[in-house]
């Protein structure tokens, strides 16, 4: 077990040195996400408070979008020079690929949410206070799941000549009973200043649980040099 | 140049086997057959050329020797026989291939200590220090890979096929992109490992070179195994006819 936790914290350092290094992923990232924070409030409510509901709406719009552009990004390096034929001739279990990359993906989407939603709660005025453990919950269950699904396809499009927006268009349908449950979670939070309740992170929890579990079975058998 | 360390613990049942042991091996890639019925057998400590003409199979080979691609009939390595995730025979295997195989934004440095942690190298920063002294890089062994020439990239890539001391060497066309000094280095090391029991197979272009390095000779010609002999055997216009026989 300590085997396995230290192969991923090394996989997942040079994924995340590598991005220290170059740079291109979470800049990136961070200037979608704020691109559509700040286009999307001002066509939906400009000149007026934008209400609770639109502005988790449009925060999971940012953060599914910046997710995919992670995703694509980070298993291109991968690709970058076959370093990923490298790594499958390691004597390495490819579970462990997955799970580490799945690490990668998660830090820097965390990376994005920490600077696009200040930027929301400042431009859409919206309350974060009246339920932050809520959101950080909420946010963080929600990524979890879509990373898990993002990582899985972005190992298989990568693979595939036919990249550049397949991603998006394989991971959002998967991932919509998800995204909506998380959306409708923040919503009767903030909009309807109801609690968290047991239900509501079951839900999230079992929906993480089997894009999870699907997807770590799954990424070794589609996993090609 | 590199001292060699003694060869990794074999199981006992296994000692003494091929290195490489082939039998009706085949390859078919996007239903098209690359690799037909090859049967082939390599000693441990053999240095064994691999010549052939474009798309005659020779990367083709080497994947699927280094366990990246799956084949068709038996194969044996070490006398274990290549099933499906074998970590233990993996550790063994070492590929130089086309592509560099290295991650561009770290430096060599931290390629080589990454590989070396993956495989469980003993004092991998050590190790890598040697290396890069070896092959004379440790001046730019902190400088990004991007930034480092053709030649250099590919030393680089030569180093980290050689970090965990593979006993079985596959090296897909190493000299491309190599200078004079660096060739001759190369080949050096190559007989260096072959003399130290290590099992090298390499594929090249150059015929000369081919009968000049290694001990025994493979020619493949669309996908089928036309010639193998020992090197003293043959001579290079007879090499030359196998190669551009239709």
């Amino acid at each position: 077990m300590m085997r396995a936790i230290r192969t991923i914290l090394l996989l997942a350092g040079k994924d995340l040195r590598i991005e220290a290094r170059s740079r291109q992923t979470l800049a990136l990232v961070i200037v979608l996400g704020l691109l559509i924070v700040v286009v999307l409030g001002l066509g939906l409510a400009a000149g007026q408070k934008t209400s609770p509901t639109a502005a988790t709406a449009i925060l999971w719009v940012a953060y599914l979008f910046g997710g995919v552009l992670c995703f694509e990004k980070t298993m291109g390096v991968e690709r970058q020079d076959a370093a990923l034929g490298a790594l499958l001739l390691a004597p390495v279990d490819r579970g462990l690929i997955y799970v580490a990359k799945l690490v990668t993906n998660l830090v820097l989407m965390l990376g994005l949410a920490a600077v696009v939603t200040p930027a929301a709660v400042v431009l859409f005025d919206f309350d974060l206070s009246a339920n932050p453990a809520g959101f950080f919950t909420v946010t963080l269950m929600g990524m979890v799941g879509f990373a898990a699904i993002g990582t899985l396809f972005s190992a298989v499009v990568s693979s595939t000549r036919l990249q550049g927006g397949l991603l998006a268009m394989v991971v959002f349908p998967l991932c919509l009973p998800l995204v909506v449950s998380s959306t409708q979670i923040m919503i009767r939070l903030f909009g309807e200043a109801r609690p968290l309740t047991a239900h509501d992170v079951g839900l999230l929890g079992a929906f993480d649980a089997v894009y999870l579990v699907s997807s770590w079975l799954t990424f070794e058998k589609i996993l090609e040099p | 140049m590199v001292s060699e360390p003694a060869l990794q613990d074999c199981p006992s049942q296994t000692c003494g086997a091929p290195a490489v042991r082939a039998a009706s091996l085949g390859v078919v890639l996007d239903e098209r057959p690359v690799l037909r019925e090859l049967n082939l057998e390599i000693a441990p400590g053999e240095l064994v050329a691999l010549l052939g003409a474009n798309g005659a199979g020779k990367s083709t080979l080497l994947r699927a020797l280094s366990m990246l691609i799956a084949h068709e009939g038996r194969l044996e390595l070490f006398g274990q026989e290549v099933t499906k995730d074998q970590p233990d025979l993996r550790r063994r295997i070492g590929l130089i291939a086309h592509q560099s195989m290295l991650y561009r934004d770290l430096s060599p440095r931290e390629n080589l200590v990454f590989f070396g942690r993956l495989y469980g190298v003993d004092n991998p920063a050590g190790r890598a220090d040697r290396l890069l002294g070896e092959i004379g890089l440790a001046d730019r062994g902190d400088d990004p890979v991007r930034t480092l020439s053709r030649g250099m990239t590919q030393r680089v890539s030569i180093a980290r096929a050689l970090m965990h001391e593979p006993d079985l060497l596959l090296a897909d066309e190493p000299f491309e992109g190599l200078d004079a000094p660096s060739t001759h280095s190369l080949q050096e090391w190559l007989a260096r490992l072959a003399g130290a029991g290590r099992t090298v197979l390499f594929s090249t272009h150059d015929v000369g070179q081919g009968l000049a390095l290694g001990r025994r000779m493979l020619v493949l010609r669309r996908g089928s195994l036309v010639v193998d002999q020992p090197t003293s055997a043959l001579d290079g216009e007879r090499i030359l006819q196998e190669l551009t026989t239709p």
